[in-house]
């Protein structure tokens, strides 16, 4: 078929007129610029949005999408809406780094927010501080991000693995005693979990034993076997997500929560949601609680995220949300989008209540970029009345003081020419 | 010492357990229709979920009953609309179309009930042990062993002993002279599938009473299951049945001394099985190939 039967007639002439047309209008057409100078400021979020910490994943953006529609409200960044581009990681390393290219260099994101996995997250920092974006990671736990891996441009909202350990050892070594045993997935983040926690006992003189566990087990059998046989006062189970789930699980059903106690850092409110009435015990830390009662401003939050998602607000949600008000906050006081300037603005930078939800005003730190945010050390139950109501809080532990000194954390930030 | 071995050749017994239930469905569509199924683990995660949903109107039971069939149906459409077409190319083929198929049945399930994993709920008296010194040896675990035992008799019984059975076995053997002698292969293929994915179905209910519910369990159990098949031996269902003790239990025996290996010992075993003897422990020669 020839160029000349076609039903339409568009021949080369009239594409380049065209297009020689439409640029001329825009150089002498000073509205067009106008409008691209109004165009939005993007965020990048890449997340896992499938595989294991999907669950996890879809609160933190849920969080993120309800603080991008606040923000438009206001009048957005610098007078220009703010999109929101999520992107799925897929939890693999490969993947994240290629979406973080991607929403960089193609979409031309101003600002990045992520990743869960820890070893994604510290991959991602790479490609943005090379690329000089600044770089917020919401639920990313590993010690290095804000350690010997900081970044000048990245900051983190959720705690290390240090201070959660940090904030949780100490009640468990008073209230059960010092001889654990560590159910520990073998990975970067459990190892720096357990790593936090041997610490912490050998200085106060406990002893330990513990299985490393190849992630995505399905069945815990064998390691339940072994924690019994080393009869410890307490089981520090580190796994996560369903991991977490299906040993918890196993270690009611054997009967094993009448012999030892069990804790660790993180037993999040979309896992104990997870699991059935028996294996909702234990001692935990959560890094944000949506009944705080007297501490203004979380009420609404919750009501708020109750109406989107039916439960309520998950320290998950409040993750996504605190990362893009963050950058909201700080790019239109400092009324730029350069990201040096905003990395130097945000190290020491406090969040406000109606952000930080949360006793006091915790800052992002400038020595290691942590936000040291508040540590609630507490103990999962049963639904009390509020079917979310499965964790009180008995110990909220400062930031700064779960945190240690900066100077610790072996964080030295580069800051670019 | 003594104690601690002997703990977990037991666990791993039941461990391993199962894992034969899962392999020996997979092992009956491999051997007759040549489809390695990569879906499998996607089927148990349907069955599970079905009887997840069922569960509070008609109780643990009657979704231990109702569930497997229901997901024997889905796969019984599925094997018509997606994989009949693709019996006469190779393996491969089919082998893709599974693989993609686990992908969106997990995505699937992600999307009609969330990501967030939900709990099971089965009977109170199921959930604890047996006795203080087994105290991993609970009523449900053994209850589930039961089953397998139950279902592999009823399997065994249904090949040696029935019309169907034999048909499906020499179809295993020869499939163009069964189709010489005017059986109607396409129905022999489709019912043996449905019977392949019923056991999926009931490894997914079981597991999901165990262990809870998770879009994306499937893959964690499926692996095992398939170096059951292999190191038992392709082809042969009595190889299967020993393969998934065996790993169960080298898995078990393992955690003790290695935890960190208790995983990798069974892809140890798989490799070690592969060179020395290709066809696996009962397989039979030239299967592989």
């Amino acid at each position: 078929m020839g160029p000349t039967q076609r039903p339409w007639s568009v021949d080369r002439r009239a594409i380049l007129k065209t297009g020689a047309a439409i640029a001329a209008v825009q150089f002498a057409s000073p509205y067009i610029i106008k409008a691209r100078g109004e165009s939005p400021v993007k965020i990048g979020f890449i997340d896992p949005l499938t595989g294991v910490y999907a669950a996890i994943a879809q609160s933190e953006v849920v969080g993120a999408k309800f603080a991008t529609e606040e923000i438009n409200k206001k009048g957005g960044i610098l007078g220009r809406q703010v999109e929101l581009l999520v992107e799925d990681s897929a939890n693999d390393v490969g993947t994240g780094v290629q979406k973080a290219r991607k929403l960089i260099e193609r979409d031309g994101v101003n600002f990045i927010v992520g990743d869960v996995n820890s070893g994604i997250a510290i991959a991602i920092a790479q490609v943005t501080s090379e690329k000089k974006v600044l770089h917020i990671v919401g639920g990313g736990h590993s010690d290095i991000i804000t350690g010997s891996s900081c970044n000048w441009n990245v900051f983190r909202v959720c705690n290390s693995t240090f201070m959660d350990a940090n904030a949780i050892a100490a009640t468990l070594m008073e209230k059960f005693g010092k001889k654990w045993y560590f159910l520990t997935p073998d990975y970067a983040y459990g190892h720096s979990v357990q790593d936090g926690f041997e610490k912490l006992l050998k200085a106060a003189g406990g002893t330990f034993s513990g299985s490393l566990v190849p992630l995505g087990t399905a069945d815990y059998s064998a390691y339940l076997i072994q924690a019994k046989s080393y009869g410890p006062q307490v089981l520090i189970n580190v796994m996560g997500g369903g991991d977490q789930v299906s040993s918890l699980k196993q270690f009611v059903q054997f009967g094993l929560d009448k012999q030892m106690a069990v804790g660790g850092t993180l037993f999040e409110l979309e896992t104990i949601r997870a699991v059935p009435d028996a294996a909702r015990v234990g001692w935990w830390t959560m890094e944000w609680w949506w009944d705080q009662p007297g501490v203004p401003h979380v009420a609404e939050f919750n009501a708020a995220m109750k109406k989107i998602t039916g439960g309520a607000a998950t320290a998950r949600n409040w993750f996504g949300y605190a990362s893009v008000q963050t950058l909201a906050l700080v790019a239109n006081q400092e009324k730029t989008l350069d990201a040096p300037k905003l990395a130097h603005a945000l190290s020491g930078y406090k969040l406000p209540p109606e952000i930080a939800l949360q006793p006091g005003t915790p800052e992002y730190r400038a020595g290691d970029h942590e936000l040291m945010s508040t540590v609630f050390a507490g103990e999962a139950h049963p639904p009390k009345g509020d079917p979310d109501n499965m964790f009180s809080v008995k110990n909220p532990v400062p930031g700064a003081k779960a945190a240690g000194p900066a100077e610790d954390t072996g964080c030295k930030i580069q800051w670019p020419a | 010492m003594t104690q601690l071995l002997l703990f977990n050749v037991t666990n791993g017994l039941i461990v391993g357990a199962f894992y034969v239930l899962m392999a020996l469905g997979l092992s009956l569509i491999l051997n007759l229709s040549n489809v390695i199924n990569f879906a499998h683990g996607g089927f148990l995660v349907i069955g599970g979920y079905i009887a997840y949903a069922i569960t509070p109107y008609i109780g643990f039971w009657g979704a231990l009953l109702v569930a497997p069939p229901l997901t024997a149906i889905i796969g019984l459409a599925v094997e018509r609309v997606l994989i009949r077409p693709l019996y006469g190319r190779d393996p491969l083929y089919s082998l893709l179309l599974t693989f993609g198929l686990a992908f969106i049945i997990e995505d699937g399930t992600r999307f009609i009930f969330g990501a967030q994993g939900k709990p099971m709920t089965i009977p109170a008296f199921l959930s604890q042990s047996v006795s203080n010194e087994l105290f991993f040896i609970t009523w449900y675990r053994l209850f589930m062993v039961a089953v397998v035992v139950v279902a592999v008799t009823l399997l065994f019984v249904l090949l040696r002993y029935t019309r169907l059975g034999i048909r499906i076995r020499a179809g295993t053997l020869d499939l163009e002279t069964v189709a010489a002698l005017g059986i109607n292969v396409q129905m022999l293929r489709s019912l043996n599938f449905a019977v392949g994915i019923y056991l999926a179905g009931l490894s997914g209910v079981l597991a999901a009473g165990q262990l809870g519910l998770e879009p994306t369990m499937g893959t964690g159990l499926l692996m095992p299951s398939f170096i059951a098949i292999i190191v038992g031996g392709i082809g042969s269902l009595p190889g299967t049945l020993a393969g998934g003790l065996l790993i169960g239990v080298a898995s078990g025996l393992t955690a003790v001394f290695f935890p960190a290996a208790s995983e990798a010992v069974i892809y140890v075993m798989m490799a070690v099985v592969l060179l020395i003897r290709p066809r696996g422990l009962f397989g039979e020669e030239g299967m592989m190939s």
